[in-house]
């Protein structure tokens, strides 16, 4: 087999190094990975809805153009994600920790980590505010998150 | 001639079956222990259905919230690179007369770039804010 070759590059640096321009507000990127991203999915959720859905209901009215003409709403969206993952780090970051590194082990399945989930939901909830709440599940019943007695364990 | 016949008071009767007790229970016993058997299967599986829904559900609105996240940054980079692109053309381009710059396409739309230039340098006249370290830029 002849598929272990190292690549061969021209160059090294393989991307595009132009900084946006200077009328553009700088946003720093969010930089979680999947799992931290996961885990926090939402409590992003709880506190950015609006942002996100005006982003989306944004790109959604002007097709074809939305990259270019979305991009206030855009950095809105990612400041929000940046101020719940920041705020997660500096008041839940253990029980943040070993849920998403739970999630990692776990194939990102959640309803393998809820012994995690339920000390971070807590403290979220608790030092933060942000509950977290699936939209559209049928009322009367325990929201999935927070069963004991399931079938899938 | 005398033919062969019965002994007096005929035969006595012939045993065709073995004369055992029945085994086990009676045989609606075993109906309805089988229906009982799937009924409770039954309910277990349709429990675990509707609890497969609302995990679903779950996971959906996970990547919900985060779609706007991850495309905001995807499409800040992509205005970015074309931004780039564009100036890159302007300053290539300056010197030929009629050059015409802009879409290439017949509209104004947003044409997602098919090709990823990588520049080898950095563009001359537009600050890099990423500067390769020496080792990597080996």
């Amino acid at each position: 087999m002849s598929n272990n070759r190292e690549p061969r590059f021209n160059q090294h640096v393989l991307v595009d190094t132009v900084p946006l321009p200077d009328h553009i507000p700088k946003v720093d990127e969010v930089g979680a990975s999947s799992a931290p991203l996961l885990s926090a999915a939402f409590f992003i959720g709880a506190r950015c809805r609006p942002y996100n859905d005006d982003y989306m209901k944004c790109k959604d009215e002007s097709p074809g153009r939305g990259e270019l003409d979305c991009m206030r709403e855009g950095r809105k969206v990612t400041r929000c994600a940046i101020s719940v993952l920041e705020d997660i780090n500096t008041h839940c970051l253990e029980q943040f920790r070993a849920h998403w590194d739970c999630l990692e082990r776990r194939n990102h399945l959640l309803w393998k980590c809820r012994k995690q989930e339920w000390p971070l939901n807590a403290c979220v909830f608790e030092k933060i505010g942000l509950e977290k709440t699936i939209p559209g599940a049928p009322e009367g019943q325990t929201p999935i998150h927070l069963r004991t007695n399931v079938k899938y364990t | 001639m005398s033919q062969d016949l019965p002994p007096q008071g005929g035969y006595g009767p012939v045993q065709y079956r073995r004369n055992l007790p029945p085994r086990g229970f009676r045989p609606s016993f075993y109906i309805f222990a089988t229906f009982a058997v799937c009924a409770y299967g039954f309910y277990r599986v349709i429990d675990a259905t509707h609890e497969k829904r609302e995990l679903a559900r779950e996971k959906r609105w996970a990547r919900i919230h985060l779609a706007p996240v991850l495309q905001a940054e995807e499409d800040r980079d992509m205005v970015r690179r074309v931004w780039a692109g564009e100036r890159r053309e302007e300053l290539l381009m300056k010197d030929v007369k009629g050059w015409k710059f802009g879409s290439v396409y017949h509209s104004d739309r947003f044409v997602k770039p098919s090709f990823v230039p990588t520049p080898s340098q950095i563009t001359p006249g537009l600050a890099p804010h990423y500067v390769p370290d020496e080792e990597e830029a080996k």
